[in-house]
């Protein structure tokens, strides 16, 4: 009697936990937005620069980060990001949480086998299997994972010291089509309310299981929610559109700019933009 | 002799198989400030959204500003542009309605698709901010709004072209008292004067500040039609159009004490 008790508590807590599991989840990923829109609202280097123009400087520093074939140039592009994120008023511990840890993660486990497959002068040899690790190897492995380091730290600025909607209108205002920048924002704008609707309906779920609930069930219950969630999504995107209707839409989106460049902004796209041309120049 | 603002006659209208409006006929002239009651699924939302051309009459006529509400003449693109620039509708949710990354955005959005140009969208921005008293959202996202912030938001996105017709529905749902009062007090006295004003609502304690006269729907037919006041006298009428209800209930205290009555609310 007493184990049955138990099992049924414990199959109650797995059932909670799911749901708890969702509902954390979802509050941890708003959290996260509402930290990057804080952080892109601070006082600091990067976020002082008109969006078009730190879109394209950044864009240029990546492009010379892919683009050279120095380890030490790419070392430079590197700390360069570091010390912009760190005059952005970004840490190192947040930059290595949010790109460093998972890029050298997934890009070093596509070029592991690169360390011992190209051919070269032997540095080590893998104990148990023998295999030798080359000098071109590693430096081949080390070129894959920098570009992808201090292109995804450069991309992450741009994300963290820039406003959602200011990236839309730079996008925009450097000639990507309106209607794309339009549904960009509205999924933008949607994710949110999708988000607290179904963390609205997770913790209605989470205050009503009291009993336990099986496997089964439990996989009943996120089936029921997604497709809840797909229903108000179609009624939802219906709604919106004739709000659009109601405001004059007739599937032509116009944008209003309001961005100004001052001087400073000129020096870092000017800055930027010499970066590429020099490392491509230097290698010609 | 006073302009008509919308003529319904004998208006039909089916949601998915269930008739919302059934042989619907009001009038409404221009400069009035009306207010349609009915229960929940009474065919208001409806209606508000037939008489901003975004749904059809299946039969009967129904006449907006002098435009016919047809399908076919909204094809046309300058009835429509002459119809959206005179008339604004604020839906109930306003998460439907700020669908604009900020605040600004929702602002422009309107003026922007009627064609205004830049330097005007942007000085009836800056007016529009000011006597909404939202300049300091202007930059805000809607999903970091207030429930009151954002329905004020609303309103201003339509207020900024300054239709001629603004239609509201269920302004008051769900916002604080202090927010609604707030709302209230400008559908009474912000709005100006020489506006038509149709607000959908089953909240009666408004109606008597934002309309003069009020009309009672009933399974998508008018079932009374006159002053705000009367209306509201009518208690017959509130209560077999599930306005109001009879509740009983006991006074607390002891002297009280197993004393029960009905109260209209």
């Amino acid at each position: 009697m007493g184990e049955e008790r138990s099992d049924a508590r414990s199959a109650g807590r797995s059932g909670r936990g799911v749901i708890d599991a969702l509902v954390r989840g979802l509050v941890e990923a708003e959290r996260h937005a509402l930290d990057a829109e804080r952080l892109a609202d601070a006082a600091g280097l990067l976020q002082r620069f008109d969006p078009r123009i730190k879109l394209v400087a950044l864009f240029a520093l990546i492009v010379g980060a892919v683009a050279t074939r120095s380890l030490t140039t790419l070392a430079v592009l590197f700390l360069v990001a570091v010390a912009l994120a760190a005059l952005s008023g970004i840490s190192p511990v947040r930059l290595g949480r949010q790109v460093w840890a998972g890029v050298l993660l997934f890009s070093g486990l596509v070029v592991l086998p690169a360390l011992v497959l190209v051919p070269g002068e032997a540095v080590a040899q893998l104990p148990f299997v023998g295999w030798t690790i080359t000098l071109q190897g590693l430096r081949s492995a080390a070129f894959v994972i920098g570009r992808a380091e201090t292109a995804a730290t450069l991309a992450l600025l741009l994300v963290l010291t820039t406003p959602w909607p200011h990236v839309l209108k730079a996008l925009s205002g450097l000639g990507v089509p309106a209607v794309i920048v339009a549904i960009l924002g509205m999924t933008y704008r949607y994710i949110f309310v999708l988000m607290q609707a179904a963390r609205d309906m997770m913790e209605a779920r989470r205050s009503r299981v009291l009993a336990p609930t099986s496997g089964r069930e439990r996989r009943r219950l996120l089936l029921t929610a997604a497709g809840m969630l797909l229903a108000r999504t179609l009624a939802l995107g219906t709604e919106v559109h004739f709000a659009m209707i109601a405001r004059g839409y007739r599937g032509e989106v116009r944008l209003l700019h309001d961005f100004r460049t001052a001087p400073f902004d000129w020096m870092f796209l000017a800055l930027a933009l010499t970066v590429p041309v020099v490392i491509t120049g230097w290698q010609l | 002799m006073t302009a008509t603002a919308f003529d319904f006659r004998d208006v039909t209208y089916a949601y998915r198989g269930q008739a919302a409006l059934a042989g619907l006929s009001f009038a409404v002239d221009l400069g009035e400030r009306v207010t349609l009651l009915g229960a929940n699924g009474s065919g208001k939302s409806t209606l508000l959204r037939m008489m901003d051309a975004l749904c059809f009459p299946a039969a009967g006529t129904a006449l907006a500003l002098g435009a016919s509400l047809t399908e076919a003449a909204f094809v046309d693109e300058a009835v429509n542009y002459a119809f959206r620039r005179r008339v604004g509708l604020v839906f109930q949710n306003p998460d439907v309605q700020l669908f604009n990354p900020t605040v600004l955005d929702e602002l422009a959005f309107g003026p922007l698709q009627l064609g205004w140009d830049k330097a005007r969208v942007k000085a009836a921005i800056e007016a529009t901010l000011a006597r909404f008293g939202i300049g300091h959202l202007r930059d805000r996202p809607p999903h970091r709004l207030s429930g009151g912030e954002k329905k004020r938001v609303a309103i201003a996105s339509v207020i900024i072209t300054e239709p001629d017709v603004l239609l509201l529905d269920e302004p008051t749902a769900a916002l604080d008292p202090r927010s609604r009062a707030d709302l209230v007090a400008f559908l009474a006295h912000g709005l100006g004067a020489g506006r038509t004003v149709i607000t959908a609502t089953h909240d009666l304690d408004i109606i008597d500040d934002i309309s003069d006269r009020s009309i009672v729907l009933e399974e998508g037919r008018v079932a009374a039609d006159g002053a705000t006041l009367d209306i509201l006298h009518d208690v017959d009428l509130l209560r077999r159009t599930h306005l109001v209800f009879e509740h009983h209930h006991s006074h607390a205290g002891p002297q009280a004490a197993g004393h029960g009555h009905l109260h209209d609310h």
